[in-house]
């Protein structure tokens, strides 16, 4: 019995892959529809996606002026509100204070970056989602989201392509 | 065989010119390439899988010597803590003794992780792949144990949170203004850095160790592979984030090397007040760094059985980049001595006197064996490709510069501007236990470590492979790589 209305389609060559998700797309498809996993980062493109939009610039760039400010804070602001007066030295001065600064400025910017990359995958996600274990085996697998009926022609459409097995997609817990 | 290069092969349909060789014959003398290896996806899993799932009599012997050397440094931290820092070998003028001379030490080592890592990803150099996660583990476990080291240094600890700024009701606030808090700062940043890097590159692994683990592995894996399952729109956002990290970490990494050097540098010490201290440091940290990394590689190649992904084209690259970095060190270890004696201030003089013909002689001299021979040694292939040449070279490379840092910490606090304030050091049973602590405590983590998380990178090896493929140009059989990224 399926759970819905998706199918998914194991390869083993992902010519033979973007070929289906090609033929896919000209049944109708969105390309939100299908989804493809693997075991290899293929490159962008490779495999019908589209170049994606990514927030995470733009995080890590945020991520980078909070931890200037903060630095700032900490090597010029903070000397004033406790004071420690060294003989012959300023209170606050510019070489250490760039020191200082860069150093949080970096931890920042990485910390940003890490957590900016778990939110735009929507990590962590554990529970039990749409996969097949033997994506990591090297095998590519075809998620579709067959709608209005379509599921017949998707399944012969991915069989016609070397698709090897298809069956009902099942969720597992991940 | 990846995509691609049978349709490369099959493009040259038999015609063999009278004496040249078979495509099999050339294609056999890139046996070596891991890249070009005959391997399917699941093999690779369980080749890589196999050796953590192993843990014999002698992985536990290993474990107990280990673990008890690290029990016996604990008790002698114990014993300092409770009677004092005076039970260490330090004094007017030695302040600094093994303590920070082994601080440096690790944080140098720790510098090799995000060379190879970090440097060799965006050189898209590609027989980094096997090796990345041993160096970037690497990383993290030095800089852990560096970590202790101003800890104990400190001999009361437990004043530790003095270091935290945080408002309070005492006033009491760190000096920011102060190397030794640009210390702290620097360190928990490359600390923190470094084993965010390990791990985000470890996501999609801990996923394929998860599809084929079951009890106890499969829960932990399942836990840290945050759900991954492959799509190419994680794999794009892995791909961006790994590169951001890679040269954001870049200079992280040479900027704690540089801080642990104007420690020294910043003071009025002679030989330590130098304004080539913070690059000599940082060359001096990537050559024992990637010596530590090669001897490791080679420890643990043999220890895991994992011949088939640590090849004589690894080691070989990596030797040649131990033996540059070994001659940049000698360039600025000479720039550096030839103006302190080209400038004969009394103190300095008699700083290179003790070195070179006093007391610190021995030490001295191993140093330039130490360090100079490997860099002979390596220039001849046989001794990069071959394990245990290669261990050895790169132990020496290590004892080398432990004894360099030795001359610099110890050596030069024993001279001084003010010569009724000179002095000698001898390090006490409870320092050599704490610096015996942190070598076990590294081995042992990187031991367990070794055993729980794949040491080489699946993902990677199965990516380079994508790329490579065998091409025919003119007579010749080549490895090419294609553009991919």
């Amino acid at each position: 019995m399926p759970e819905s209305e998706k199918l998914i389609g194991l390869f083993e060559e992902s010519t033979k892959a973007a070929d289906a998700i090609d033929a896919l797309h000209e049944l109708g498809l969105r390309g939100d529809q299908v989804v493809v996993m693997t075991g290899v980062p293929y490159p962008e493109r490779a495999l019908g996606r589209h170049a994606e939009w990514l927030r995470l610039p733009q995080v890590v760039l945020a991520g980078a002026v909070a931890g200037l400010v903060f630095g700032l804070f900490l090597a010029v602001i903070t000397p004033h509100l406790y004071r420690l007066d060294v003989g012959g030295h300023p209170t606050v001065s510019f070489a250490p204070s760039a020191v200082i600064t860069f150093v949080f400025t970096m931890l920042a910017t990485i910390v940003a970056t890490f957590l900016g990359v778990l939110w735009e995958m929507d990590f962590p996600e554990f529970g039990s989602k749409y996969y097949h274990h033997q994506v990591t085996d090297g095998r590519l697998a075809v998620l579709v989201e067959a709608d209005g009926g379509s599921a017949a022609q998707v399944r012969e459409l991915l069989e016609k392509h070397g698709a090897d097995p298809v069956q009902w997609a099942e969720k597992v817990p991940l | 065989m990846p995509e691609g290069r049978l349709d490369d092969l099959a493009g040259q349909p038999g015609q063999q010119a009278p004496g040249m060789r078979s495509e099999a014959q050339e294609a056999a003398d890139y046996d070596e390439r891991l890249l070009l290896a005959e391997r399917k996806d699941w093999e690779i899993n369980q080749a890589v899988l196999q050796p953590m799932f192993r843990a014999g009599k002698k992985f536990w012997a290993l474990v107990g010597v280990l673990g008890a050397l690290v029990a016996w440094g604990l008790f002698a931290w114990g014993y300092l803590v409770y009677w004092g820092i005076g039970v260490s070998g330090k004094n007017r003028p030695v302040y600094w003794t093994l303590f920070i001379t082994t601080f440096v030490f690790w944080i140098g080592i720790s510098h090799a992780g995000t060379m190879i890592s970090a440097v060799l990803r965006l050189l898209k150099a590609d027989w980094r792949r096997p090796i990345t996660r041993g160096a970037e583990a690497m990383t993290s476990f030095a800089l852990m144990m560096a970590g202790l080291y101003p800890l104990i240094h400190l001999g009361r600890v437990w004043k530790f949170y003095w270091m935290i700024p945080y408002p309070n009701n005492r006033f009491m606030w760190p000096n920011f203004q102060s190397p030794l808090m640009w210390d702290l700062v620097a360190i928990s940043t490359y600390l923190i850095g470094s084993t965010l890097y390990l791990y985000l590159a470890l996501i999609p692994d801990m996923a394929m160790a998860r599809d084929h683990t079951q009890s106890w592995r499969y829960q932990l894996y399942r836990a840290l592979a945050l759900g991954w399952r492959g799509t190419e729109a994680e794999w794009h956002k892995l791909h961006r984030a790994l590169g951001i990290f890679s040269v954001a970490i870049i200079p992280i990494f040479l900027s704690v090397h540089s801080i642990v050097s104007w420690d020294f540098a910043v003071t009025i010490q002679p030989r330590w007040h130098s304004t080539i201290f913070a690059p000599y440091f940082v060359v001096g940290a990537i050559y024992s760094g990637l010596a530590a990394l090669a001897a490791i590689l080679v420890i643990v190649r043999r220890g895991m059985r994992l011949q088939e992904f640590l090849r004589a084209e690894h080691f070989n690259a990596l030797g040649k980049l131990v033996m540059v970095a070994g001659m940049a060190w000698t360039y600025f270890w000479f720039a550096g001595f030839l103006v302190e004696w080209y400038g004969n201030e009394p103190v300095t003089r008699e700083l290179i006197h003790e070195e070179i013909a006093g007391p610190l002689a021995p030490l001295f001299y191993l140093q330039m064996a130490a360090n100079l021979i490997p860099i002979g040694l390596l220039v001849f292939r046989k001794v990069r490709t071959t394990p245990w040449m290669l261990l050895i070279t790169a132990l020496l490379v290590n004892v080398g510069m432990y004894t360099e840092r030795l001359l610099i910490v110890v050596g030069s606090l024993q001279r001084n501007d003010m010569p009724f304030n000179w002095g000698t050091y001898r390090p006490t049973w409870v320092e050599i236990s704490i610096v015996v602590m942190t070598f076990a405590g590294f081995a042992l983590l990187y031991t367990l470590f070794s055993r729980i998380v794949p040491y080489v990178p699946v993902w990677e090896i199965k990516e380079g492979r994508l790329r490579y493929s065998l091409r025919r140009i003119g007579r010749l059989l080549v490895p090419t790589a294609a553009e991919i990224e």
